[in-house]
């Protein structure tokens, strides 16, 4: 995990795609999240699908909610 | 001051927006990134925008800063199931221009029907690495042209791009093609993507339309595909496509989900 002025990255595995554009993601550390996925991967059409290994940026004001801001080529 | 303030279950925040390179803002909060604005434009010319933020109020922030300072008319892309995103767009001036449907599409024969479907009679279908570079180039050029004559590339899914010179970036690879003596009539392009084939663009030259040319591409491309153990291909069509659409509905695809095209001019 790493917190920077980018804020907090963490790095996980996409375990479910849920019916209202969000996914389950299971951290590194065991943790689920649900997330988002970011501006970018939306504009670029770029799939994500359960078990792709993905990077989330956790919300600072809630750490059970993020954004998936890069998907990992597997 | 291009700031804004909001309470949120963990307290009162203060949050700046700035704009940090060309095309790109942050909204930061005690030197932290907690709100992305992005402007990127598209081969066509056409700007699109994104935005990240956690709360609606640091939205609505970087949307006003972006923009102020972008030129008209401004893009985004939303996936219609994300209501709290469609409706921060919307609240900032961008209404919904155009739908686009993602289709799985089944490759089984069985399923789709096209086990025993032929090309019409003096066409024959070339697979995929089979064509030949000169006449895939002169009939994509046709394609792009008649496309950007009728509803025009911004209202497809599958833009197919060109250098500067307007001549078309392909990869020839891609393609199968329907051929009629010397020519090419149809072509269809097939993506291997990771874990998700996707089929980017289906197109008969205009005046050999509804002859079953583009049934008979994609009989051949799922037919290949199942071969290879692929069960289901990917394939975006605009809503108002209604030939694309009866198409692959008429092999039994199925609407997966769909993007919103939010246009503020």
């Amino acid at each position: 995990m790493t917190g920077t002025a980018r804020g907090i990255e963490v790095e996980g595995t996409v375990i479910e795609c849920l019916r209202n554009a969000t996914f389950t993601v299971e951290l590194q550390n065991g943790h689920k999240v649900l997330a988002h996925i970011s501006g970018k991967i939306r504009k670029n059409y770029i799939k994500i699908l359960p078990y792709d290994r993905v990077l989330v940026e956790l919300s600072p004001y809630d750490l059970t909610r993020g954004r998936i801001r890069f998907r990992y080529r597997t | 001051m291009n700031s804004v303030h909001f309470t949120s279950r963990v307290g009162d925040h203060s949050v700046v927006v700035a704009q940090i390179a060309e095309g790109q803002w942050h909204a930061l909060e005690d030197d932290q990134v907690v709100g992305r604005g992005d402007a990127s434009r598209r081969p066509d010319g056409r700007i699109f925008l994104s935005i990240d933020s956690w709360h609606g109020a640091v939205f609505d922030r970087l949307a006003e800063v972006m923009l102020a300072d972008l030129p008209k008319p401004l893009y985004t892309v939303v996936d219609a199931a994300d209501l709290d995103l469609t409706s921060s767009w919307q609240r900032a001036g961008f209404p919904i221009r155009r739908r686009e449907w993602e289709y799985l599409v089944p490759t089984d024969p069985q399923i789709t029907g096209l086990d025993s479907v032929l090309p019409p009679e003096g066409v024959r279908i070339l697979p995929v690495c089979a064509a030949q570079q000169a006449p895939l180039g002169e009939m994509y050029s046709a394609i792009r042209d008649q496309v950007q004559a009728a509803v025009g590339w911004d209202s497809m899914p599958a833009e197919v791009l060109a250098r500067p010179d307007g001549t078309p970036i392909f990869d020839s690879l891609k393609y199968a093609v329907a051929a009629e003596s010397d020519r090419y009539v149809g072509l269809v392009r097939v993506v291997p993507r990771r874990r998700q084939t996707r089929i980017g663009l289906i197109a008969v030259r205009a005046d050999l339309c509804r002859r079953g040319i583009a049934r008979a591409l994609l009989a051949h491309v799922l037919g290949s595909l199942h071969r290879l153990g692929i069960d289901t291909a990917r394939a975006e069509v605009d809503e108002s496509n209604g030939a694309a659409t009866a198409l692959f509905e008429g092999v039994s695809a199925r609407r997966a989900s769909s993007n919103l095209e939010l246009v503020r001019r």
